[in-house]
């Protein structure tokens, strides 16, 4: 009897424990936090371990005014408006520090300034399409985002 | 009809370009940087630096050939074909600096694209020159 007892115990134990981790297994990689705010709440990872995410922008830039050659126009609209683009995808990607400030007298407003700023370094935006009209020059780019890129 | 190593001559003529930057090339040392105030183009410098000491071997695998006439130097080479190289350079890696300013009575946009001072191995042929980053 106390042999049966102890034989039905050494095998419903490694059962039970095999349904537990499993269980928490499953449930751990359905949840995966990357960032929790200050109200401690989870936020899914926009970009998944399986996938690319592609980010495509529009950068625009205006020729100068006083320029020696319509060549010389170009190129540096082109220039002006990669610029832009870069931005774009450095806003989208890191982020924009912003920061702004209102003074007030007398209960009216007397002053209000609002200053953003970027700073990234990108790597493998490329320019997928480039056009040129009554001196604005419009530069397409995309960059592909994938943890693969990511590590290498 | 396309035979099984239709691909080989393309990858040993690569492979040739890579070792023979790698091994017979000189090392320049390029940075690059634009300004735009206003999406307007206000200031661009692009320096260029034979490098005193050998650099890493290792190349990157993106290469740019580019047509040279005789005897000319890559500054001029560059500042001709300015625009490919940057293009070429900023593919790989780009610093990116944004600052823009809005009050009541005035606005300001500025953007700067600046290419990191890095070693690049470089080959001169005779009517064209072969740039490849090192790592």
């Amino acid at each position: 009897m106390r042999i049966s007892a102890l034989l039905a115990l050494f095998l419903t134990f490694p059962a039970l424990h095999a349904g537990l981790f499993s269980a928490d297994d499953s449930s751990e990689t359905k949840v995966r936090c990357v960032y929790s705010g200050t109200d401690g709440s989870c936020v899914e990872p926009i970009l998944k371990s399986q996938n690319e995410l592609v980010i495509t922008v529009t950068g625009q830039g205006v020729a100068p005014s006083v320029t020696s050659s319509p060549a010389q126009a170009y190129a540096l609209a082109k220039r002006a408006a990669m610029a832009d683009g870069y931005r774009q995808i450095a806003e989208r990607v890191k982020g924009v520090q912003v920061e702004g400030q209102d003074t007030i007298k007398n209960m009216m407003l007397q002053q209000s300034s609002t200053k953003t700023s970027v700073d990234a370094l990108v790597r493998g935006a490329n320019i997928t399409n480039t056009s040129f009209k009554e001196g604005l020059c419009e530069v397409e780019m995309e960059i592909a985002l994938s943890y693969s890129r990511i590590l290498h | 009809m396309r035979s099984r190593n239709g691909n080989r001559p393309f990858i040993l003529t690569h492979l040739a370009l890579i070792a023979t930057l790698s091994f017979g090339a000189d090392n320049y040392y390029i940075g690059y940087r634009f300004t735009a105030k206003n999406t307007q183009a206000i200031n661009e410098k692009l320096s260029i630096s034979k490098a005193m000491q050998p650099c890493s071997q290792a190349i990157s695998s993106p290469i740019l050939i580019l047509k040279r006439s005789s005897g000319e130097s890559l500054q001029s080479l560059l500042e001709r074909e300015e625009s490919a190289f940057v293009e070429f350079a900023a593919a790989q890696e780009l610093r990116v600096k944004n600052n823009e300013s809005f009050s009541l009575q005035h606005s300001e946009i500025q953007n700067s694209l600046i290419l990191p001072t890095r070693c690049y191995a470089v080959e001169f042929n005779n009517e064209s020159v072969t740039i490849a980053a090192t790592k």
